[in-house]
Formats: C-alpha cells, sequence, structure tokens
C-alpha cells in the first residue's frame, strides 16, 4: 500500500500545456502498470495568468480506495518529487494576494527531490532555494527553459525528459519503461522516448543537507480572520501616494501590502540613468505601475512591484536605456536608482556586468512567428545532444 | 442637468498627472494592457471618482483574495449590469447631494466592462444607461477580444477566425470562429443620438486615450468608450508586445479611433491618416505575430486582409457607419 504525489510548479499559461502534460502522462503511465492516478490543477491558481506561478499535481495510488482516501484534502501537503519548470522559480512564489513568498521546496517531503530544469548548476540553484529542516535532494534536468502560449506548443520534449528525470528519482511511483509507452501512445514518436531514456541516464542527482540554502527568511502575512473583516466585503483601499521616499518631489504610489507579484519575473529591467531622456513612456505604459517618479524626473523601477513583462524596453525610443535581463542575475530587488546615486560609476560597472551576464538575444515567452518553434528545434537539435 | 468636473485635456505625455490611484499589486498578466487601461483612465479622471466594475479579468484579478490596487472607491457588479450599476450610483449621488445628505460637488461615475460583460451581457444595460440624459456616467468597454478571464472563449467582439476555446482549429474545420466582431461604438452612436460623446481608443495611443476619458466625463450625461487592449494570454504572444500590437492594429486599419461628438464623427492620430490616403499596413504584419491566428492559411489572411479593405473603401465612414443607402 503506497500513495506517490508529484507537484509541477510552473508560469501560468507560459507552461500550463507543459504541466498538463508532465501530470497527465504521470497517470497514464501509472494505468499501464495497474495502478491508478489523477491529475488536477491548483484551484486557487485559476484563472491562470501570464507568468504568476501556479501548480498542477498527480497522485498515484495502488487502488480507488487509495487514491479516494488521499484525496480526501484540499491538495497534497507533502509531495514525493516538485518538479520545477522554470529555474526562477526557485526563488520562491508568490501566486496570489496573502499568499506570501513560498519557498519553493515547501512541500516537498524529507528525502523527496526538486527537480529542476535548468543550466545552472547545484551550487547555484542552492543560492535560491530556501534553507528547510530535512535533507533532500536535487535533479537537475540540463535545459532552457519551455515557455509558449496558450495556442502554440513549444515542444521541445521538456515534458518527456522530466519524465525520464522523475522515473529515476521516484522508480517506485511508475517506471521508465511504463513512461516510455504512455509517451509513445500519447505522441506516437520514437525520438520523444529516446529524450526521455536520455534524460533518465543524464539527469544529475545531489543530496541537500538541512540548513543548506537560502537563508533569508521568506515574507508571508497573518490572514485577517472573518471577525476582523468589514461587513459586505469591504476591502480597505490603497492609501494615495507622495513624494519619491516621502519626501518633496517626484511620486511613488503606494503599492499593495499583500501581493508583491515580483515572483512573477524571470527577466527585469535595468536601467542605463544616463542615457534616459525622461520621455516618460516606461512609466506611462507600465501595466504595473512599478516606475517611481524621481524628483530630477528619471523612473525607478520597483523591483518588488516589477512582474518583467518587458513593456518599458519594448516603448524605450532609446537604444539600450532599458534593458530585460534575465532574473538568474540578482539577489536583491534593491533600487538601481538609488545604488546610481550613492556611486554612479559603481553602478554603470554593475550594469554592464549584469547585461554581459543575463541578456539573452532571444525571448523565450510565447509566440513570436509560424514556424518559430519547428525552426529552434531544429536548431537544438544540430546543436547539441544533451 | 448637474455640473461635471471640466477636466483640462493633456497636451502631451509629459502632462500625465503623476498620481496613480490605480496602483501595483494587481493579479494581471505580464504586460496586460487592460490594466494599462484601468490605470490610464483612472489617472485621467483623477480622486473624486467612483469606479464601477463589471465581472472580467479587470474584477477578478484586480481584487482576488480581499485584496486591491485600487486608490479610489471600487465596487464590484455584475456580468452584465456596468450599466445598470453607473445609472444607479449617478442617481444615488444625485439623490443624496439633493437631500444634502453630502456636499454638493461634480464626482465622476466610471463603470467598466469587459467585451464579455459588455458586448455580449449587458449591451441592453448599457443602451438602457444611455437613453438616461440626467446622468453624468461613463461606460469604458475595455475589449480584449474573448471572455479571457476564464481562459478565452469567444465573445462577440472576436475576430473572425480566431483561435479560443470555443473556436479550436481543426483539421477538418480550420476557421470555427465564423463571427465578424461587432461595432459596438458605431451601434451605440448610431443607436443613442443624444448621447453627447461615444468613442474607440487605444493605450498604446495614451495621452488620446486619456483626453478622450477626461472629454467623456467633461462633456455630461451619459457616455461610453471602447478600448482595444491586446491579450498576451488570449492572442498568445510575447507580453512584451502589447504596445506594439495596439499600434499595428490601428495601423492596418483592423481598430479604427474615433469619436462621435455631438453627432460628429471624427477619425483621429493614425485612423485620420489613414482615412486621407496614407497606406493600410497588411493585416498580416499584426496577424502572424499571435498565435491565436497561428492556423491561418494564405487563403484566410487573404480574406481578413479584403474585410477591412471593404471597411476602409466601401464603408460610409470606415469602422464607423457601415455601407450607405441602396442607390436609388
Amino acid at each position: 500500500m503506497s500513495t506517490y504525489a508529484v507537484e509541477v510548479v510552473y508560469r501560468g499559461i507560459f507552461q500550463k500545456r507543459l504541466s498538463g502534460n508532465i501530470c497527465r502522462s504521470i497517470v497514464l503511465a501509472s494505468r499501464m502498470e495497474g495502478k491508478i492516478g489523477t491529475a488536477f490543477g491548483r484551484y486557487g491558481d485559476s484563472p491562470e495568468r501570464n507568468g504568476i506561478p501556479a501548480k498542477y499535481f498527480a497522485v498515484v495510488a495502488d487502488d480507488a480506495l487509495e487514491l479516494e482516501e488521499y484525496l480526501a484534502q484540499y491538495e497534497p501537503t507533502q509531495v514525493d518529487a516538485t518538479i520545477v519548470v522554470d529555474d526562477t522559480l526557485c526563488k520562491g512564489v508568490e501566486s496570489w494576494a496573502w499568499y506570501g513568498l513560498q519557498p519553493i521546496n515547501a512541500l516537498t517531503k524529507p528525502g523527496g527531490t526538486v527537480i529542476v530544469t535548468s543550466y545552472q548548476d547545484p551550487e547555484q540553484l542552492k543560492e535560491d532555494i530556501h534553507v528547510k529542516d530535512e535533507p533532500y535532494n536535487l535533479a537537475i534536468v540540463k535545459g532552457s527553459k519551455s515557455f509558449s502560449g496558450l495556442w502554440v506548443y513549444k515542444d521541445d520534449h521538456t515534458d518527456v525528459r522530466v519524465l525520464g528525470a522523475l522515473a529515476r528519482v521516484v522508480p517506485d511511483m511508475v517506471s521508465l519503461e511504463s513512461y516510455q509507452k504512455a509517451i509513445l501512445q500519447q505522441w506516437k514518436t520514437e525520438a520523444k522516448v529516446v529524450s526521455s531514456q536520455r534524460s533518465h541516464e543524464r539527469v544529475h542527482i545531489s543530496p541537500v543537507e538541512p540548513g543548506e540554502g537560502n537563508e533569508t527568511e521568506p515574507y508571508s502575512f497573518e490572514m485577517p480572520g472573518w471577525q476582523e473583516m468589514e461587513e459586505a466585503l469591504v476591502i480597505p483601499g490603497i492609501a494615495q501616494g507622495g513624494g519619491f521616499r516621502g519626501g518633496e518631489g517626484g511620486f511613488e504610489p503606494v503599492r499593495s501590502a499583500v501581493f508583491k507579484k515580483y515572483s512573477t519575473r524571470t527577466m527585469r529591467p535595468v536601467v542605463n540613468f544616463e542615457t534616459c531622456t525622461k520621455c516618460t513612456l516606461c512609466w506611462l505604459q507600465c501595466p504595473d505601475s512599478c516606475f517611481d517618479v524621481t524628483p530630477d524626473g528619471l523612473y525607478d523601477a520597483n523591483m518588488e512591484a516589477c512582474c518583467g513583462c518587458g513593456v518599458c524596453e519594448d516603448v524605450c525610443p532609446v537604444p539600450n536605456c532599458i534593458t530585460m535581463v534575465n532574473e538568474e542575475a540578482f539577489v536583491d530587488n534593491d533600487s538601481q536608482y538609488e545604488h546610481w546615486q550613492k556611486n554612479r560609476d559603481d553602478y554603470m560597472g554593475w550594469l554592464e556586468k549584469k547585461i554581459a551576464l543575463g541578456k539573452s538575444e532571444r525571448r523565450s515567452h510565447g509566440f513570436h512567428h509560424v514556424g518559430q518553434y519547428q525552426e529552434e528545434n531544429a536548431m537544438a537539435e544540430v546543436g547539441s545532444d544533451d | 442637468m448637474t455640473t461635471t468636473q471640466q477636466l483640462t485635456p493633456l497636451r502631451g505625455v509629459k502632462q500625465s498627472p503623476l498620481e496613480e490611484f490605480f496602483t501595483s499589486g494587481h493579479r494581471t498578466c505580464q504586460g496586460c494592457e487592460s490594466a494599462l487601461v484601468m490605470k490610464l483612465m483612472i489617472k485621467a479622471a483623477g480622486p473624486r471618482t467612483i469606479v464601477l466594475g463589471s465581472t472580467g479579468c479587470m474584477y477578478v484579478a484586480n481584487t482576488t483574495y480581499y485584496s486591491t490596487p485600487w486608490v479610489v472607491p471600487w465596487m464590484h457588479t455584475q456580468l452584465g449590469s456596468s450599466g445598470s450599476a453607473a445609472l444607479g450610483t449617478a442617481a444615488g449621488l444625485k439623490a443624496l447631494m439633493r437631500k444634502a445628505k453630502m456636499k454638493d460637488e461634480p464626482i465622476n461615475v466610471i463603470a467598466f466592462c469587459g467585451d464579455g460583460g459588455g458586448v455580449d451581457m449587458g449591451l441592453s444595460a448599457i443602451s438602457a444607461a444611455l437613453t438616461h440624459n440626467d446622468y453624468n456616467l461613463l461606460i469604458l468597454l475595455y475589449d480584449n477580444e474573448s471572455y479571457a478571464n476564464t481562459d478565452i472563449q469567444v465573445s462577440g467582439s472576436s475576430p473572425w477566425g480566431a483561435n479560443s476555446t470555443f473556436s479550436p482549429p481543426g483539421t477538418v474545420h480550420r476557421i470555427m470562429n465564423k463571427r465578424w466582431k461587432k461595432n459596438m461604438a458605431g451601434m451605440l452612436a448610431a443607436g443613442h443620438p443624444q448621447v453627447r460623446y461615444i468613442a474607440t481608443g487605444c493605450a498604446s495611443y495614451a495621452t488620446d486615450m486619456m483626453n478622450k476619458v477626461r472629454k467623456a466625463l467633461s462633456i455630461g450625461g451619459p457616455t461610453f468608450i471602447h478600448t482595444f487592449d491586446p491579450c498576451p494570454k488570449g492572442w498568445d504572444y510575447d507580453p512584451m508586445y502589447s504596445h506594439e500590437l495596439g499600434m499595428l492594429a490601428v495601423q492596418t486599419g483592423i481598430w479604427v479611433q474615433y469619436e462621435v461628438e455631438d453627432g460628429k464623427i471624427t477619425l483621429n492620430g493614425p485612423s485620420r491618416l489613414l482615412a486621407r490616403g496614407r497606406p493600410r499596413l497588411p493585416v498580416e504584419k499584426y496577424l502572424e505575430r499571435q498565435g491565436r491566428f497561428a492556423h491561418f492559411t494564405k487563403e484566410d489572411t487573404a480574406y481578413f486582409q479584403q474585410q477591412v479593405d471593404d471597411m476602409w473603401e466601401r464603408w460610409w465612414i470606415p469602422g464607423v457607419v457601415p455601407p450607405g443607402m441602396a442607390e436609388e
């Protein structure tokens, strides 16, 4: 008698099909060996939004009664494996208001495994993943984040590569053979079976000791009880903002205290204040009002509010004034403007370094043009077989 | 008619008010153009405003789980009732002021609805509200061309052929949404000739949009604005390009920017230039950027182009009034 649960933490919409494919395949494969399983998205994530962290679960049990017993809870409280399909999620996830920043390994059970698709090595990932009191394993499936939109799926085999790795880290749940049968049944191509096999062999697994990892305390909120809530669901509004950092001049809005949204970000804008022409467009066109207006008329992107959409880079008329840089290149949310004010040369050096480290020529978000994914996949096959 | 706030037009982006009344902390998608519409709308309207929102993305994403990004008072109303909520609120304010239960001052009343709430469900209530000339209110329809909140179902505003949960292209039937987008603002302008101001806008042209909101609120009586909002989730494109897609829709002539003020129709911005003969960009430039049209063949694109060409060449007024009277 045994029940296994797996969660997939993913970026809403961008990886909805990917995580659905993973969990559905787990259930199909469990059927292949006479077990029973079910897959479901977390209720609170619905409706999903682009980029906002979301979860899918797959549960596998020996028989229907066992499964029913296990599912008599809102959602799994402990999982055998946490699958993270974008490594920037390792910094913690905040999926909705009052939820706080949840460590990525929060549900991983002692001795369980966090599977991450990433090009980073375990030491780099452990800088992001919060510490846990119990030991667990970190498995890395080498690869870039696979993002696509709602309609056009980027079939770069990430789904089956994760399944291959899963057969290695939780071998008793479902065997690799069953996964491969399920893969063949769904996609009818040997290529995907081979991908799962390779990933099974190559997945890099390393143990993580208790207390090892990111030691910063993730922020959390105390939710009001029903007695503290006002009648007829009255929600306190946001206070009117004022001058930049509470002083004279500029403007800084008061922001929602209970939803910061920055864990949605996979890229962040870095601003070259020296070339800024104060045209206002980044500030005006930002859907998240994340720019603070400084007294000297510059715009400081607030990194607790920015969700990394990239509109500012697109509307900025000055070449290389705003650059979107991979979120992996950063460890804090400090103000760029304050840094620049304190030491301009140091800031410019920092800026250059971050751009060199994390600017990618090709955006990974969503659809670009017909046939693009096929072109990319063909290129990837020629380039490397890792 | 009670007086309205006299909001002066902005002359260029640099005059945009610094204050935000719709701030950070909403759970919308990355690059959500509708959230930008909310931000610009209330930036233009100012602090003495009551906002009412019917169900849709801008309700669900903005005010989930006992939290809000609104600085001004905001209230939720049902999917089809933006019109009734606006009317009721405007009438309530008027009554309270008449009875001296609150200070007599002009307060803006704005009710917004999505295309599901406005073009489909709320049309009759909007129409009703627009016949009540004694009340000052603005109904703003933010149109992302689908029921985006519930994962993209077809609405009366979805474009022909677009992929959606209700119109997935198949191998046998490729085009599943065979309906053409409703001409909402034109229909309301034709049907409510006494309404003093009806306009279309797009947040990609921010100053123009804010000025339209200001004009609608200042002119008095019931008014209506229809905004065109690229939706990275439902249209399937990189969120970075929300702004660009809005501009492309206007430059290809798919979306026409105009206002109907006291019965007089004026095309503005790029739409005005297109009407004067500036060449329209091919619709392909717009369609090829979106995953919802990824299944289009050359013939589909040509058909789409034909419809847009017809609108510009055969309509009485492009995007507003369809082909004119039968020839005698």
